[in-house]
């Protein structure tokens, strides 16, 4: 046998028992969510070309990506994303559907990450992607889902919400370099604070004054006020009266203290141009939703509309799940059926079946290992079937 | 969820102590970290803060993970492993740099062949090489670096510098600089969202009380 026979590659897991009743507990309840808000669901190929994942406003590194080729010799990839085959598909099969498209989903991404980060590779996602109609109501929709998506989750959530345009209206008109906004875009993701007190120690404008602010302006409603010290200029107070506007109306249909705001959030994927979201909840490090506005990557494709979207990350989810009830998630059986009989067996299994009762046929050869099993097991009752189909029931 | 315990991770060694320093002008009583013996996780007495020790990219690890709401790490690690992380503050000390050091009078750049450079730090020299467009040949090395020149193996060295006394020793000297370094405070990133009163309290305190 080879060494990597036993072995499922870095970054991936199987998943046993519990594991999966959790992950499927949550990917049933926000797939009922969003049918229940009349999303239609899509599943597009886990193999993808990989020109779909790499364009000009819809780049992910390569290096992120795994690669393999065709039978023609063309490169494809482990869908990375599933926000750009789903542009994709909207721009393509989609193309005679009218504006707007409500979709959603339920499948895995892949992707490579630093040798023994403790990261997963493979990713679980549910989301929903809403192409086209009203710019403020498809926001909106898609806020309230997000925060239905994580209670499903843990009532204890927080969504927190951001404009990723603020920093692309500070950066415009500045002339700098693409590694330049890269390094700043990064110290505002980071909240790098000591590099942007480096790079702007001397501001000489507005403008640099708001990249050393934007990280700062975090928290609740009171952030919009505060902002309005360092964001100035037509452009940037309309973004910011609109944010505050939608976070308002969204306070009516949600609590209010489950909103957060952050306005140094700036998506590492550049395909979002609005507002971005993201998703907390206790117990895992990582955000478990992200989604915002990508007004652009449908126009890549060739179909010019706006769009919105989340994702949920599923395993992260069920996780959170198990940690604060593992006990819900751990199913036995009702009934464990034994006898030499195999005809009758299985015709007592069916008659518990179909009183609603769920059985363990136990298939070894003595009532013994059978009363054994049971009590090993967590079941609770051992029906044994005799040769005449007599039935005696015990309680264990 | 505002009630739970702030865990912080510190850089087991000279920036432990540092911290250690820190966090007792800041009037937290830090005798048990004092006198710590062999535990790992360690308490200040009359606060809701837990202190763990761990080697240098551990700390980014259990930060990033989230097991950790704070970690006290150098530059130096953060750049060589990178994570994902908020670094809110530069806490002064620890300071020191990243920089290219050859053999006395050598000039890095002579010639056409591509040079081979010997680092600790792999990720950091590739960066810092593809930043400047120039291919090198990077060779890791896990003791004293400056042997690899000396010996023929490398045509610099990519290290931490502090006052040059080893370079100097064996015939090195620094050829340009890199980056800076120092200890940086860096926060888990649902951390500082779902605890943000506690953790900004905190950080507060430690910015006010920096030198």
């Amino acid at each position: 046998m080879k060494r990597y026979a036993f072995l499922t590659p870095e970054g991936t897991r199987d998943m046993l028992f519990e594991e999966c009743a959790a992950k499927r507990d949550i990917s049933e309840r926000i797939t009922k969510l969003f049918e229940s808000y009349g999303y239609s669901e899509v599943i597009t190929p886990g193999l993808e070309f990989y020109d779909v994942f790499s364009g000009k406003g819809r780049s992910i590194p390569q290096e992120n990506m795994y690669k393999l080729v065709d039978g023609k010799n063309r490169l494809m990839v482990l869908r990375p994303d599933n926000t750009m085959p789903i542009a994709r598909l909207a721009a393509t099969r989609l193309k005679k559907e009218e504006l707007p498209l409500k979709l959603f989903y339920n499948q895995n991404i892949f992707m490579v990450n630093p040798k023994d980060s403790g990261r997963d590779d493979e990713i679980s996602q549910s989301g929903i992607e809403i192409l086209g109609g009203d710019r403020g109501s498809a926001a909106l929709e898609a806020l309230v889902l997000a925060a239905k998506a994580l209670a499903a989750c843990d009532e204890d959530y927080r969504l927190e919400i951001g404009d990723s345009g603020i920093f692309a209206e500070l950066i415009a008109g500045h002339g700098y370099d693409d590694l330049k906004v890269d390094k700043l875009r990064h110290a505002i993701d980071t909240k790098e604070l000591p590099a942007l007190d480096r790079l702007y120690k001397d501001h000489t404008d507005d403008d640099e004054a708001a990249f050393k602010a934007l990280p700062r302006l975090f928290g609740g409603f009171e952030v919009f006020d505060e902002a309005r010290k360092y964001l100035h200029g037509e452009v940037l107070e309309e973004k910011l009266n609109k944010l505050k506007k939608l976070c308002e109306k969204l306070g009516e249909l949600i609590p209010k203290e489950k909103i957060r705001v952050d306005l140094g959030l700036v998506h590492k994927k550049d395909y979002y141009t609005g507002i971005i979201f993201r998703g907390y909840v206790e117990g895992y490090g990582q955000p478990v939703l992200s989604g915002g506005r990508y007004d652009k990557l449908l126009g890549e494709f060739g179909r010019d509309a706006d769009a919105v979207g989340f994702a949920v990350n599923v395993e992260a989810a069920a996780k959170v799940l198990l940690k604060k009830d593992r006990a819900r998630f751990i199913k036995f059986p009702d009934v464990l059926v034994f006898g030499e009989d195999n005809i009758a067996v299985m015709k007592h299994c069916e008659e518990l079946i179909d009183e609603g009762k769920t059985v363990y046929r136990f298939l070894g050869e003595c009532p013994k290992c059978a009363a054994k099993y049971a009590e090993e097991h967590g079941i609770k009752r051992v029906d044994i079937v005799d040769k005449d189909g007599k039935i005696t029931s015990e309680e264990v | 969820m505002e009630n739970k315990k702030v865990r912080i991770a510190l850089t087991k060694g000279r920036i432990e102590n540092k911290a250690v320093d820190l966090l007792e002008k800041i009037g937290y009583d830090v005798s048990e970290l004092r006198n710590k013996g062999r535990k790992l996780i360690l308490s200040i007495s009359g606060e809701d803060i837990e202190v763990v020790l761990a080697k240098a990219a551990d700390v980014i690890t259990y930060v990033e993970h989230g097991v950790c709401d704070f970690g006290i790490v150098g530059k130096d690690t953060i750049m060589e492993h990178g994570g994902k992380f908020y670094e809110i503050a530069d806490l002064g000390f620890g300071r020191c740099r990243f920089a290219l050091a050859v053999k006395e009078g050598a000039d890095f750049f002579a010639g056409y062949g591509v040079k081979t450079v010997a680092t600790k730090y792999p990720n950091v020299t590739r960066r810092h090489f593809e930043e400047m467009g120039i291919d090198v040949d990077i060779v890791k090395i896990e003791g004293s670096v400056e042997l690899a020149p000396l010996v023929g193996l490398a045509d610099g060295i990519v290290d931490i510098v502090e006052t040059g006394t080893t370079l100097k020793e064996n015939g090195l000297e620094v050829f340009h600089d890199v980056a800076p370094i120092s200890a940086r405070l860096i926060v888990n990133t649902v951390s500082l969202k779902l605890k943000q009163e506690r953790i900004l309290e905190i950080v507060d305190k430690i910015k006010e009380n920096l030198e």
